[in-house]
């Protein structure tokens, strides 16, 4: 006992409060980067990989002066793909290191706290990245070709802020989204989940029958247009919020158990 | 001080109550067994001192405080269980990578000792590793993360003999140099009975025995020889357990004075201890008995810790 008497006098657990134990759990998260960073951007290297190909083939096959057609790439939406991971590495993080990390005597606070920080961290990251590439995308010209991924009509367009803060909210976006589903999963199990998307669907159907019936569908277009892509972006952060709050409360009573 | 106090704590599971209704402390710098049958509740019971599950009612006190989304108290715990699951893409080293983060007094020498001596792969990926080699991951967590409480629930599935006497051994060697508290969750009973000082028993979520090891194995006798002899022994007492092979018989009855050896003796009856797993089966396998044997052992047990 006098190991622990000493561990726990005032002086010393307040040296040793949670804030380290949330930065380790950032270390936890972070101890396979392949899986995080590595395999993410051999990914997007391939899929670069494909639309440099593709704008090439269009490029050579359209007669020369006229270019219009690799234009349309404008409207990619390749870039999607980044996004859509970020939410199933949210999956694997809280369907796997949760258990795992309770097992390594984690509270689930520190372990929610250390995931949003992985979620910040990774955002930063690959906003970097995605802003990078659009400058870059730009300053080529389109890679010597006119073509368009990391710059398009919806994204990667605008001052530096603009682009950065758009893609780091949307990939915020999805990081929490993916997390606070998964957190259902893990708590209710499949249960949870059908319960959930039952839940979205029925929201989603009477959302869409308000707007039928108050004929609104005008002023919610109108509503997307004034926003435009950035302040979509800032809106998202609202849902976001939510979905880390959601999350949160919902690990706060999760258990290893199956 | 206990390490542990739990009071009237209970966990029901829809219809089912996985612990019922139980008070239990642990003592410092013990090892403990923790035994009972298969679904007795003994994992649920270290999950809710683990802060890992949420009781239905009653307390759970650990150092002093409540282990639940408690990180001081967290931190002294470490539980190693056999359903652990680990990270999707982990490979064993990164379970030692990540130990140090999470165990304050772990030992990276004392791990990189037993990860040789139990020769377990470095760089396999977990989902990749026997039965045996799961276990000697968490049995080598479990010892040198040196946690002053520290768990281990089942540790040993799939261990191959030489490997867990090795872990009896290293555990042994280790709580000498450096006292903790240990609870061990077994079915081995027989191979463990050296290694524990104070023995519970669960059954069916109720604490049938709560008593020094060696207190426990004095409760209980067998005695054998004739089976009229045997019969006239017994008649009148808590009768355990009863076997008959033709004419002879074994019985297992509780605490006999020194005056019921002499007659044993006298009578022609073999008398021998009984073992410990002996002890546990006829105590889970029937209920009524096992409450008489139960209070016979507790109630010696209990005298020392009034409090």
């Amino acid at each position: 006992m006098t190991t622990l008497v000493s561990a726990t006098s005032p002086a010393a657990s307040h040296a040793t409060t949670s804030a380290p134990r949330v930065v380790n759990v950032l270390r936890l998260h972070l101890t396979n980067k392949f899986t995080t960073l590595g395999l993410p951007l051999l990914i997007l290297s391939f899929i670069f990989g494909v639309n440099y190909v593709i704008w090439l083939l269009i490029y050579t096959s359209t007669p020369g002066g006229d270019r219009e057609a690799v234009q349309g790439t404008q409207y990619s939406g390749s870039i999607a793909y980044v996004f859509i991971y970020m939410a199933i590495i949210a999956v694997q993080v809280v369907l796997r290191t949760f258990p795992f990390a309770l097992g390594f005597s984690v509270t689930r606070r520190d372990f929610a706290l250390g995931t949003a920080l992985l979620f910040g961290v990774l955002s930063l990251i690959y906003s970097a990245i995605l802003t990078a590439m659009s400058y870059l995308e730009n300053a080529t010209d389109g890679w010597g070709l006119g073509g368009h991924m990391f710059s398009t009509v919806w994204y990667g367009t605008g001052s530096l802020g603009e682009r950065f803060s758009q893609e780091f909210f949307g990939l915020l976006f999805f990081f929490f989204v993916g997390a606070a589903i998964s957190t259902v999963y893990l708590r209710w199990r499949a249960i949870g989940q059908t319960v959930l998307w039952g839940a979205i669907v029925l929201i989603g159907v009477a959302a869409m029958a308000l707007i039928t019936l108050t004929n609104s569908w005008a002023s919610v277009g109108q509503w997307f247009v004034d926003a435009g892509p950035y302040g979509v972006a800032a809106w998202s952060l609202v849902i976001t919020a939510a979905a880390a709050l959601f999350g949160f409360l919902i690990l706060r009573r999760a258990t290893p158990v199956a | 001080m206990s390490v542990v106090e739990i009071s009237n704590l209970t966990k029901r599971f829809g219809s089912v109550l996985a612990v019922d209704d139980v008070t239990l402390s642990f003592e410092p710098d013990v090892i403990h067994g923790l035994l009972g049958r298969n679904g007795a509740g003994k994992t649920t019971l270290m999950q809710l001192l683990t802060g890992q599950d949420f009781a239905t009612s009653g307390t759970v006190s650990v150092f002093g405080a409540t282990p639940v989304e408690n990180a001081h108290v967290m931190k002294h715990i470490c539980f190693i269980k056999e359903s652990q699951k680990y990270p999707e893409d982990f490979r064993v080293k990164h379970v030692f990578k990540n130990a140090p983060l999470f165990f304050e007094n772990w030992d990276a020498a004392f791990a990189d000792k037993l990860i040789g001596e139990f020769r377990l792969p470095l760089g396999r990926r977990i989902k990749k590793l026997s039965r045996g080699q799961l276990s000697a991951l968490g049995v080598i967590v479990g010892l040198a993360s040196r946690a002053p409480l520290t768990f281990f629930d089942e540790p040993y599935l799939g261990l191959d003999a030489v490997a867990r006497q090795l872990f009896y051994d290293r555990l042994l060697e280790d709580f000498a140099e450096h006292p903790r508290t240990v609870i061990l969750s077994t079915h081995l009973i027989d191979e463990v009975q050296n290694l524990l000082e104070h023995v519970i028993v669960i059954n069916e979520g109720r604490i049938l025995v709560d008593s020094d090891a060696e207190e426990l194995r004095g409760s209980a006798t067998t005695v054998a020889g004739t089976a009229r002899a045997v019969d006239a022994f017994t008649a009148g007492r808590t009768v355990l357990s009863r076997q008959g092979l033709g004419s002879l018989a074994q019985a297992t009855v509780t605490r006999l004075s020194a005056e019921d050896r002499s007659a044993a003796a006298a009578a022609g009856l073999d008398i021998a201890p009984v073992s410990l797993q002996q002890l546990v089966v006829s105590l889970s396998g029937d209920a009524d008995t096992a409450a008489a044997a139960a209070s016979s052992a507790t109630t010696v047990s209990r005298k020392g810790q009034e409090r």
